[in-house]
């Protein structure tokens, strides 16, 4: 029997593939989990490489939607090929601009640690710069899928300029829906509200050109108009054909109502002036058609209007919508709502952990905002809104309590 | 444009000057086209050039529609001389409502040698592109010519012959970078020149044998750039981008070498053209990027069937309808449209501020068919076949498209 030994060239062929893994091995293991920047624990450096003229562009042409080429730097890891716009509608500024990044703008598939796209909120109508993330921590806890908010401290450029802080917001992308309902594949829209629209699911009629400009498709976008719309005009339609006291078996298949009523007591709870019974028409959600369901699911977008109003009714404006107004008239839901309300003050009140994340966050983001060339309050303005929103989450169970009671008796 | 209305308006004045002393001695005629002569002050040609297309293009997602039915070219104009030592030309595109005007010039006509040339006009660079839209071998320039030489701007030229023709030059000065750019590059308020130059050689352009419509020519431009997303585009057949949208600042210079040889019914035609593009600072650090290239060629063969002799203009010899068939001819281009740079792939392939330009590449080559009825009507119909590759690989989905146009061409 003779003994063989490998040829060199096959060996060294072994010996660098094993290096490669190895390595790329090691890359992954050294990369940081994105949670470490969405979860709050800290507040976290972002930077934003972009060009000089472009940064400028940005800031002029601040109501235009075009991209710029960017590379985002996080903890010494930096991502490349991103793309980088103006983002929002009423808080469109060019002093403080909200940012969308854009990950796979240049390269498909591209995300920057598992996520497609993030948004950098400047926060231009929330001087507490925290409502939102308290909101959506909220949803969280009480088990709706909802997107991470958490502060940081953006650079941008060459030079590393400081240009404030902003609320980093994890985009309802497929990212999103992966991580939170395990599957990507279905049809997902960002509700756009009109002007003067003030829309409550109100049946606009047949034609699938009432929705084209309200529901954006974020995923299956090349799709008919038929494909696209035909199922949303479907379940509008049955939340306005079922009678009020079948509402969740008629639903059953394309809405889930219990779903549906904890979102809408979260928002009522923090008083959100503009979600789904908003005083302009439902606003700030993305629609999931789950993949090869009829089964949709309403998804939070920018809850920053609240905590403003801790005596504001949780009826308010329930009549405006024709599902709320359902679910408020009729005695089974509005038993099942009053009960989330109620569950949602005693989660709030027990434990206090929305105090203390609005005290922590207050702690971090505090001295990085009084050196913030950019903020748009006065520091003043900024130290008052917390002491409100503090003061809201001690006292909003005990007034949602009172009147779930007051209700009762009555 | 407002250098345009300037033209626009001493056009005007100047045809008031001759028209109205002459007023008696005015003569309409109707040869090949209708023609206004005022005694020896004014001669004005009526030009009018339509062209409609059918065409199918490849149906690729995420690609603007295209109707079936495009009215490509519909441009009236006239055309003559102005007190003897000067000739003119208007015209203008109805089908643009943006920008109407296309050739607006004056030029002198006294020395053949020396002619000087003031408007707008086609920027003296690719003889494909020069060459005018009505007596195109094929529906489409080729992609070179359309989308790498500059086409038409505001400026002064020189222009002229020597030795039997055997040398043709042109030199000029330009505005701006010529229409045919980026869209912002059209609306943007440009404030550098650009220079450009050509010279053709015809070596035996005075001799009787097979060789005396063979020529060879070179030509340059060389112009600022203004810093922004201006990089050449690059489309493809059907009119989608194809090259990314590359940030640039510095200079763009341009450099041609073409060739053409008519012998008989045959024609022969070829060019190249290569774009360089500083891109200084246009990094995502502010830092300056390697230079971005475009590169286009293309090779052209025709046979004309029923035996006239190849010239920009065809007249068949026995005219449709009038005794004969027309003019047949048989036509194809091998062509290939293409972006590179030097620098190495680092990471950042895909964005307009990256080092490294993925090199991209546009592989066609068409087939047609040219039906001249007489010297006004012409039919022709292509089939046109791509192939696109990204960084040296064929780009999924885009290895086979087939294209096809027919033209309906009407011209006097």
């Amino acid at each position: 029997m003779t003994s063989r030994t490998l040829p060199p060239r096959i060996v060294a062929i072994l010996f660098a593939t094993v290096c490669c893994v190895w390595s790329t091995h090691l890359v992954a293991q050294s990369q940081p989990p994105v949670d470490a920047l969405l979860d709050g624990s800290s507040l976290e450096d972002l930077w934003v490489h972009v060009n000089a003229q472009d940064w400028e562009d940005l800031h002029t042409h601040f109501e235009e939607n075009t991209y710029y080429p960017a590379d985002v730097e996080w903890r010494g890891i930096r991502v490349r090929n991103a793309a980088i716009r103006v983002r929002g509608v009423a808080s469109r500024n060019g002093h403080k601009p909200s940012f969308r990044i854009d990950l796979n703008r240049y390269v498909t598939g591209q995300t920057f640690f598992g996520l497609d796209a993030l948004t950098l909120d400047s926060s231009w109508q929330d001087p507490s710069m925290i409502t939102n993330r308290l909101s959506m921590l909220l949803f969280r806890r009480m088990g709706i899928a909802a997107p991470r908010v958490a502060h940081v401290r953006l650079f941008a450029g060459a030079g590393r300029e400081y240009v404030g802080v902003y609320a980093v917001t994890e985009e309802v992308t497929p990212s999103f829906l992966r991580t939170n309902f395990g599957e990507d594949t279905g049809n997902l829209y960002e509700f756009n509200h009109l002007q003067n629209d003030h829309w409550g699911f109100q049946d606009p009629g047949p034609p699938l050109g009432w929705y084209v400009p309200r529901f954006t498709p974020k995923t299956h976008d090349f799709d008919s108009v038929a494909a696209l719309y035909t199922p949303i005009r479907d379940l509008v339609q049955r939340i306005n054909d079922a009678p009020q006291s079948d509402l969740e078996s008629r639903l059953n298949g394309y809405l889930d109502i219990n779903t549906f009523i904890t979102e809408l007591a979260i928002q009522n709870f923090v008083a959100q002036g503009d979600g789904i019974v908003g005083g302009v028409g439902a606003n700030n959600f993305y629609l999931y058609r789950f993949a090869g369901k009829t089964l949709s699911v309403l998804i939070p977008w920018d809850q920053g209007n609240a905590f403003g109003t801790p005596d504001l009714l949780p009826s308010y404006n329930m009549d405006t919508n024709v599902l709320t107004a359902k679910i408020w008239n009729e005695p089974t839901y509005r038993s099942r709502y009053l009960g989330t309300l109620l569950q949602i003050a005693e989660l709030v009140s027990r434990d206090g952990f929305l105090l203390a994340e609005a005290q922590r966050d207050y702690q971090q983001i505090r001295d990085a905002v009084y050196v913030d060339a950019f903020a748009p309050y006065p520091l003043t303005q900024f130290e008052q809104m917390h002491v409100t929103v503090q003061q809201f989450i001690r006292t909003r169970p005990d007034i949602v309590r009172q009147y779930v009671a007051s209700l009762v008796q009555q | 444009m407002r250098c345009i209305f300037s033209i626009r308006a001493v056009f005007a004045i100047a045809l008031c000057m001759g028209a109205t002393p002459a007023a008696a001695q005015v003569e309409m005629t109707f040869d090949k086209r209708p023609s206004i002569k005022v005694g020896d002050l004014l001669t004005a040609d009526i030009r009018f050039k339509s062209q409609l297309d059918f065409r199918e293009f490849p149906d690729e997602p995420g690609t603007d529609f295209k109707p079936l039915v495009d009215l490509h070219r519909t441009r009236i104009g006239v055309e003559g001389r102005l007190i003897k030592g000067l000739e003119y030309q208007v015209e203008g595109e109805l089908g643009d409502a943006s920008q109407p005007w296309r050739d607006v010039y004056i030029q002198t006509r006294s020395f053949r040698s020396l002619q000087v040339r003031a408007g707008q006009f086609k920027i003296p660079f690719s003889i494909d592109q020069l060459t005018s839209g009505m007596d195109l071998d094929f529906n489409y320039r080729s992609l070179a010519a359309a989308y790498l030489a500059p086409g038409r701007d505001v400026g002064v030229m020189v222009f002229g012959r020597f030795f039997s023709e055997a040398l043709r030059y042109q030199a000029g000065v330009f505005k701006r970078g010529g229409d045919n750019v980026r869209e912002s590059e059209r609306t943007d308020a440009q404030a550098d020149r650009t220079y450009a130059g050509r010279v053709v050689v015809r070596p035996w352009n005075g001799f009787d044998n097979v060789f005396r419509t063979l020529s060879a020519g070179v030509a340059f431009t060389s112009g600022v750039l203004p810093a922004g997303p201006n990089g050449v585009r690059g489309k493809t057949v059907p009119g989608d981008a194809f090259f990314e949208h590359l940030f640039v600042d510095g200079h763009r210079q341009r450099m041609a070498g073409e060739f053409q040889w008519r012998p008989g019914p045959v024609g022969l035609q070829g060019e190249y053209i290569r774009v360089r593009d500083q891109r200084f600072g246009q990094g995502i650090d502010n830092q300056d990027l390697p230079d971005a290239y475009s590169r286009g060629w293309y090779a052209t063969g025709t046979w004309l069937l029923t035996g006239e002799r190849k010239r920009d203009s065809v007249e068949p010899k026995r005219p449709f309808l009038r005794g004969g068939v027309g003019a047949i001819e048989i036509a194809a281009r091998l062509e290939r449209l293409a972006a590179w740079n030097d620098s190495v792939n680092d990471g950042t392939f895909s964005s307009p501020r990256s080092p490294w330009v993925m090199p991209r590449a546009d592989d066609v080559w068409t087939a047609g068919v040219n039906w001249y009825w007489n010297e006004y009507v012409k039919l022709q119909a292509n089939i046109i076949r791509e192939r696109r590759s990204a960084d040296g690989r064929v780009i999924d989905g885009q290895d086979d498209l087939w294209s096809q146009t027919f033209r309906v061409q009407l011209g006097f």
